[in-house]
């Protein structure tokens, strides 16, 4: 069942202090964070939003510049993707696995933390900086949705009905009306951590590509990091309104 | 370029995550198991060849860079090596897997990240493959003249499934015993190869079996130590 269509574009987080982290994460510790309070949007951005941009602005991509989108093919080992100069959002796994044209309610992937900008500048909208995806995902007992459950990723895993990104809202949303916060793609956030160059971004909620033997990133509390330019097939955003 | 950014921000990273309670020791640790083999062969050459290379994106944006084919298939052989050990060229993603407590006090599973938002591409990969012999020959040479094997020969030493060097980590590891990576090397190499004394064991079933994490690990002490090393001859023992 796909719940988003029957919910609001946009949830609204209050104004408050918020318990954020975890006591001995070392790039998370626990404290507190106070915000005016923000409306995030209920799912992820789809390839429908994308295109929107695209034809009204003929943006092109990094992947589709620079041909260096990385996408998985199940055999490969943990943590490697292959570069692939076919893929980009129109086709985020390689143009030999087919294009988006019946994925259009599926999150955008294979696009940059840069494109992922751009996009917000035309839609005048912005990314959640980290402690706003976090407050948005954390104290909620939340199930993971379009996540992999094999055991590695030697074998193709399509046993909750999707091997790579689900329609966004096929998932039971958390409760306060969010969907795919885990899992699905890993989201773009705004804002660094100590020590990043200047290269580094950061995503949070993990992806359909990891799993609990791996990349254990489908939770309120890890942060993912990856090159600004970089265009991985499990990477994705969701907005917040300015 | 990028390897030297890399050991900059490892740096201030640590210094941040220092004040966050992990111990000194395991700070330390960490900055001793992430450090790469910088290769000597034509090092001078390479360094500014990487220094070189031309920034892709626009907005003086450092981007990520890659050597074009045709320089890249000009370097002889000692040059690819110490090219790939120092400028990984593919973009990696998303984890943090290695960062944390007490990494001093245990001996993992798998080995940690080495290049950050980089990792080897496909080309780099399969000159490891292709050359098997030849880099297994280089990283020793280079480990004897240095007395230090760095994360990045680990890995390739891994990727290449290179059982042969088996006496040579044994003897890398007991000069000294600190580097516990090389007991991560060895369970890998028995891993790789189904080594029915060590997938049959406890050390297997916690770190590579069914419910294991990829960051799991397991105690260090003498007993662990001396049994990995023990159970590392007698597989090369059988392999020969």
């Amino acid at each position: 069942m796909i719940y988003a269509l029957l919910l609001a574009a946009y949830v609204q987080i209050p104004a408050g202090t918020y318990t954020l982290g975890e006591k001995g994460h070392v790039l998370n510790p626990l404290r507190k964070v106070t915000t005016t309070g923000f409306q995030i949007s209920t799912t992820e951005l789809t390839n429908t939003d994308f295109e929107k941009f695209v034809h009204s602005t003929g943006y092109v991509t990094d992947a589709e510049k620079y041909k260096n989108a990385m996408v998985f093919v199940p055999g490969l080992a943990e943590f490697r993707w292959l570069e692939d100069s076919t893929a980009s959002w129109r086709y985020p796994n390689g143009k030999s696995r087919g294009g988006i044209e019946r994925k259009m309610d599926h999150p955008v992937t294979t696009i940059s933390y840069h494109d992922a900008e751009a996009y917000c500048k035309w839609a005048k909208v912005r990314l959640p900086s980290l402690d706003e995806w976090e407050i948005a995902a954390r104290g909620l007992k939340t199930a993971p949705g379009n996540i992999w459950h094999g055991r590695n990723h030697l074998q193709a895993d399509t046993s909750d009905g999707f091997m790579y990104t689900a329609p966004v809202g096929s998932f039971r949303p958390n409760i306060i009306g969010l969907y795919d916060m885990f899992g699905n793609v890993f989201e773009f956030c705004s804002g660094a951590l100590p020590g990043d160059s200047k290269q580094v971004v950061h995503a949070r909620g993990g992806s359909w590509w990891c799993s609990k033997n791996a990349c254990k990133f489908f939770n309120a509390t890890d942060i993912g990091r990856v090159n600004r330019r970089a265009s991985f097939s499990n990477q994705g955003f969701r907005v917040v309104k300015i | 370029m990028k390897f030297y950014l890399l050991m900059a921000v490892l740096f201030c990273s640590l210094q941040v995550f220092a004040q966050e309670g992990a111990s000194k020791e395991s700070l330390a640790y960490h900055e001793y198991r992430t450090k790469v083999s910088v290769p000597p062969y034509e090092l001078a050459k390479i360094k500014k060849l990487v220094a070189g290379l031309k920034t892709v994106y626009e907005e003086n944006d450092e981007g990520h860079e890659k050597m074009p084919s045709n320089t890249y298939n000009s370097l002889s052989l000692r040059e690819k090596f110490t090219y790939n050990m120092i400028h990984a060229e593919d973009f990696s993603q998303n984890c943090d897997v290695f960062f944390m407590q007490d990494e001093h006090k245990k001996i993992f599973g798998h080995l940690p990240d080495i290049f950050g938002e980089s990792n080897w591409s496909d080309r780099q990969y399969n000159f490891f493959k292709e050359n098997r012999d030849s880099v297994m020959a280089l990283i020793k040479e280079s480990v004897l003249r240095s007395k230090r094997m760095g994360a990045n020969y680990k890995h390739a030493i891994v990727e290449i499934n290179g059982w042969e060097m088996i006496p040579f980590l044994i003897s890398t590891y007991n000069a000294d015993r600190k580097d516990h990576d090389i007991l991560t090397v060895l369970m890998l190499l028995m891993e790789k190869n189904k080594y029915p004394a060590f997938i049959t064991s406890a050390s297997y079933t916690k770190l590579y079996s069914e419910q294991a994490a990829y960051d799991g690990y397991i105690e260090l002490n003498k007993p662990n130590q001396d049994l990995i090393l023990e159970r590392a001859d007698k597989f090369y023992k059988s392999k020969k």
